[in-house]
């Protein structure tokens, strides 16, 4: 991937300072690795055939101590960050983030080494590194890559480099209207915009040969109300593999007003009651409850290390009839789906769990080795200086047959969870926790005060056990999922629920 | 490549390009990880992450942009890209950079000696650790042993003259594992993470804890819902006090955002808390020369005996409040705008050994592990969920999990009555054990 060995055709590189133009951009910073994806994406054939020579040298140099596996992972991201707080915009960040992995697999081993400078030696010296792992081991002789194709399930209308960066910030400045507007009691209001474009080169000793691009937006409104000495931070959030034109199917003042109606709301709001409750949670980000309480244990890394709480269970009841979870990376322009994941096994959707029986878990190609499973796609990783770990996609409770409204009123005393803050879980032990940012007791099947402090907690075979009513409403909400020190981007699905006999945690008796 | 030079001389690029003012960060890193599960390698990786931060002002606004691509192209656009970001953002007469004001000189952030240890030895001391948190027969399963290390050298340049550099490592070695009981799982581990090899805890030492943490939970039982005392462990008071300190970041006093805005001389908490923060420890991991934008480091108290004395600051944010930064800017990378965060927060210890603590509580709970948001640096209010030991009449009686502890701020911060005296003064965070006399406590 050295410049001085593959010149680069004039052709695909002036294209890209077009759209970058047409956009109104100043400058268009052109790492080499982008110069190249987007000439393979467009199929300039002589860059893509130089390029393919190098990668096959790096993935036999890879192979030549040993081990039956090795790939190569090329990745550029250009991303842009801006924030406004307090009617400010007080910053904007650019950032061009590129470099490139090689791994080695050799029975449970696995050697990685990456470098952030993308030539032939330093692929080379990585590659080298990570053989280390495969010394002494049985080798085989790497299959001759060739390109494969992918379906897509990303749409992109607009494109995020023919976006000006003064519609982004007319995009920001709406929500932070919208916010203030919404109630003299919003104190502060604080806008984040971000978009990345991700671009991949994924090629293995199988004979993959992968490469696309991935745009993403995430968009963030926090507000403060306040009111004597009353306070609350509100937030809501929105995000999609997308273009721009996920701004016209949920505007920014629909995303303020949604943050600034949680601040005023919860104002008045009561400290939290503690004991064990009846919880309805609402629909949508709630979800994030079964990511990660079932979700985390389902990822087949633990189960492989025969730890996971899941362990040897599928085929086994291990839920409620009424509960059927998927994850499902195929989702049309959600958050958490991508066409194909870090180590190039197309996404699929995964019934996870069957009406309350476990089906099989979410595997990378070492876990599926390790468990004779199939690749389920979610072999994911949050950049080249990582190596790849089973991940979720988009995780969702299927719909049921029953009204939200039904299982409200049906449920006489308990708590009503609108939002929750976020979570974590042990996955061994299967124990979670959750915050709840948007709270209100149930009384008599009604809404009533709102409270504030409460916590969920609780072991995750209890929870899909106590489900006994799913809602036929589901929808989703965006997060950032992580583990092991990496960050993948993931949505989560959920009608409304209704979990009975969950620990809540709050400084009432 | 001459870094220092490098930085220096794209601070002048900057402003060639029409900067008012530029400061470039350059890290450049070499990092070993090394993990181990059932007494063979699970994975090695090895890394040398690296790049640059560019941040501009112009005409008082800001605009940042960085990249890993040191090609000279790259560079140019990288820092054009800036002064654009730079002509959109809002102007703001706080958007300064600091002078060269020199650095605090701390002995101990680099040890030469962690690159020179063989590979092999780096390898046999993982086995052997997962090898001894293994030995006993409660424990049935491991999750993996490891060994990591780190060096970073990082650069900093100004247009106000600042040129500053320092090199700094670590290491760390750690360990999981799991007891199984039937149907029960119960996990532990320890690590070491230390700035120096020799440093690093002996490792019958931190298997034994690990071990200890796993079988130590197994069997809990349930207690009721009550109120009652909470001993916070050492393993977990640091969270209680990282709502305090994240409340006394000058920018979110300032943005009214912190419940300890108003509370400046006055008192918020028991007398028997104070907190400092020291930048300057020699041989800790959360000590440098300078902080995050080349300001250097101090040793300051943020509360004594219950009563707020400091807020702490970056440039910008001091700049707002009419005062001097403190040296409190973070930086997380050369990727980050800086932001405003603490060193090493030092909790000075009390009279009691934590066996004396729990030997004089009646009823309570002595917490070894919180999971949720803990204190709210906004409310001050404290909510998580909650493991650890039951104790009654002064003595422990089964282990407890899957509670939840709740208390307001002023319940919680001056119900602090008994301050332990184990401080581990080879951590970055020095919290001893204490005891808050009632919370909310919710079981079944």
């Amino acid at each position: 991937m050295n410049m001085k060995k593959f010149p680069l055709r004039s052709i695909p590189r002036r294209k890209f300072l077009e759209m970058s133009m047409k956009g109104g951009l100043l400058v268009a910073a052109t790492p080499t690795l982008l110069s190249h994806l987007v000439s393979c994406r467009e199929g300039t054939r002589p860059a893509i055939e130089m390029d393919k020579d190098t990668i096959s040298r790096v993935i036999r140099k890879a192979l030549e101590r040993g081990g039956e596996f090795a790939d190569v992972y090329l990745e550029n991201r250009i991303s842009r960050q801006i924030s406004m707080e307090e009617s400010i915009f007080n910053s904007g960040v650019y950032g061009i983030r590129q470099g490139a992995g090689v791994r080695v697999i050799a029975g449970d081993k696995t050697g990685y080494a990456y470098t952030d400078e993308i030539n032939e030696e330093n692929l080379m010296r990585a590659a080298e590194v990570a053989s280390y792992v495969a010394r002494n081991s049985q080798t085989i002789t790497p299959v001759d890559i060739a390109p494969a194709q992918r379906e897509s399930y990303i749409t992109v209308a607009k494109p995020l480099e023919e976006i000006a960066d003064n519609q982004r910030i007319e995009i920001m400045e709406r929500a932070n209207q919208a916010a203030l507007g919404y109630d003299p009691r919003i104190r502060m209001a604080s806008i984040s915009y971000y978009d990345q474009v991700r671009s991949r080169i994924i090629a293995n000793s199988e004979g993959l040969y992968l490469s696309d691009e991935l745009p993403l937006l995430m968009f963030i409104v926090s507000t403060l109300g306040e009111e004597g000495n009353n306070r609350h931070m509100g937030r809501d959030r929105l995000s999609h593999h997308s273009g721009f034109e996920m701004f016209e199917k949920t505007t920014p003042e629909e995303v303020a007003t949604t943050a600034a109606r949680e601040s005023v709301d919860m104002l008045v709001a009561e400290d939290s009651p503690a004991g064990t409750m009846d919880v309805v949670m609402e629909n949508g980000w709630g979800g994030v409850l079964v990511h990660e309480a079932v979700g985390h244990p389902l990822e087949a890394d633990n189960i492989a290390k025969g730890i996971g709480a899941f362990t040897g269970k599928v085929g086994q009841k291990v839920a409620a009839d009424c509960f059927t979870m998927v994850d499902d990376g195929t989702i049309p322009n959600e958050r958490g789906t991508i066409n194909f994941d870090d180590e190039g096994t197309p996404v699929k959707k995964n019934v996870l769990i069957e009406n309350g029986v476990l089906k099989g878990y979410m595997t990378d190609i070492l876990s599926a080795k390790q468990l004779d499973m199939k690749r389920t796609g979610n072999g994911r990783r949050e950049s080249y200086r990582n190596i790849p770990i089973p991940r979720m996609t988009n995780t969702f409770i299927q719909k049921g047959d029953d009204k939200p409204e039904d299982i409200l009123a049906s449920t006489k005393n308990g708590l009503y969870v609108q939002s929750l803050s976020g979570g974590s879980v042990n996955s061994v032990t299967g124990m979670f926790n959750f915050t709840c940012r948007e709270a209100y007791i149930i009384k008599n099947g009604k809404k009533t005060k709102p409270v504030r402090g409460a916590t969920l907690i609780g072991s995750c075979i209890d929870v899909v056990t106590n489900i006994d009513a799913v809602g036929d409403d589901l929808a989703f909400g965006p997060g950032n999922c992580g583990k092991g020190g990496q960050t993948a981007e993931v949505s989560v699905g959920q009608p409304t629920v209704r979990i009975r006999g969950i620990n809540v945690g709050g400084s009432r008796a | 490549m001459n870094y220092k030079e490098l930085t220096e001389k794209l601070v002048d690029q900057c402003l060639r390009l029409g900067a008012d003012a530029a400061e470039v960060y350059l890290q450049s890193s070499r990092s070993l990880s090394i993990r181990i599960r059932n007494a063979d390698i699970e994975t090695v990786q090895e890394s040398s992450p690296m790049g640059i931060g560019f941040r501009v002002i112009v005409n008082n606004r800001l605009g940042f942009s960085h990249c890993n691509d040191f090609t000279d192209r790259s560079l140019t656009s990288t820092i054009e890209r800036a002064i654009a970001f730079a002509k959109l953002t809002s102007p703001d007469e706080n958007n300064v950079l600091p002078g060269d004001k020199g650095y605090t000189e701390i002995e101990g952030l680099f040890d030469q000696e962690i690159q020179n240890v063989p590979m092999d030895r780096k390898i046999n001391m993982a086995l052997e650790l997962e090898e001894l948190a293994l030995k006993d027969e409660r424990i049935t399963h491991s999750s993996g042993s490891g060994f990591g290390e780190r060096e970073t050298e990082t650069f900093i340049a100004n247009s106000n003259g600042l040129s500053q550099s320092f090199k700094s490592g670590s290491c760390s070695i750690s360990v999981g594992v799991v007891a199984q009981k039937g149907d029960q799982r119960s996990t532990g581990s320890e690590s070491s993470s230390k700035r120096f090899f020799a440093d690093l805890d002996p490792l019958p030492e931190i298997a034994e804890t690990a071990s200890q943490r796993a079988w130590e939970m197994l069997d809990p039982q349930p207690v009721r819902t009550q109120r009652a005392s909470v001993i916070f462990d050492s393993r977990v008071s640091s969270r209680l006090i990282g709502g305090i300190t994240g409340a006394l970041n000058g920018l979110r006093v300032m943005q009214g955002a912190s419940f300890l805005g108003d509370s400046m001389d006055k008192q918020f908490a028991s007398d028997l808390i104070t907190v400092i923060d020291d930048g300057t420890r020699q041989r800790i991991l959360g000590s440098s020369p300078f902080d995050g934008e080349g300001v250097p480091t101090a040793r300051r108290t943020l509360v004594e005996n219950g009563v707020v004395r400091n807020f702490y600051y970056n440039t910008y944010a001091a700049s707002r409040a009419g005062i001097e930064s403190t040296g409190n800017a973070s930086r997380g990378g050369y990727t980050r705008i800086p932001g405003i965060g603490t060193h090493n927060i030092l909790v000075p210890g009390g009279e009691h050994t934590p066996e004396q603590i729990i030997s004089q509580t009646r009823r309570g709970l002595l917490l070894n592990s919180i999971t949720g948001s803990g204190l709210s640096s906004v409310t001050g209010n404290f909510s998580g969920g909650a493991a650890g030991f039951w104790i009654e009449n002064g003595r422990i009686q089964h282990p407890v999990r899957g509670l939840t502890i709740a208390g307001n701020a002023e319940e919680v911060l001056y119900g602090i009555d008994m301050l332990g005296n184990d401080t581990d003064m080879s951590r970055s965070t020095v919290v001893p054990t204490f005891r808050v006399r009632e919370m909310q406590i919710g079981g079944v």
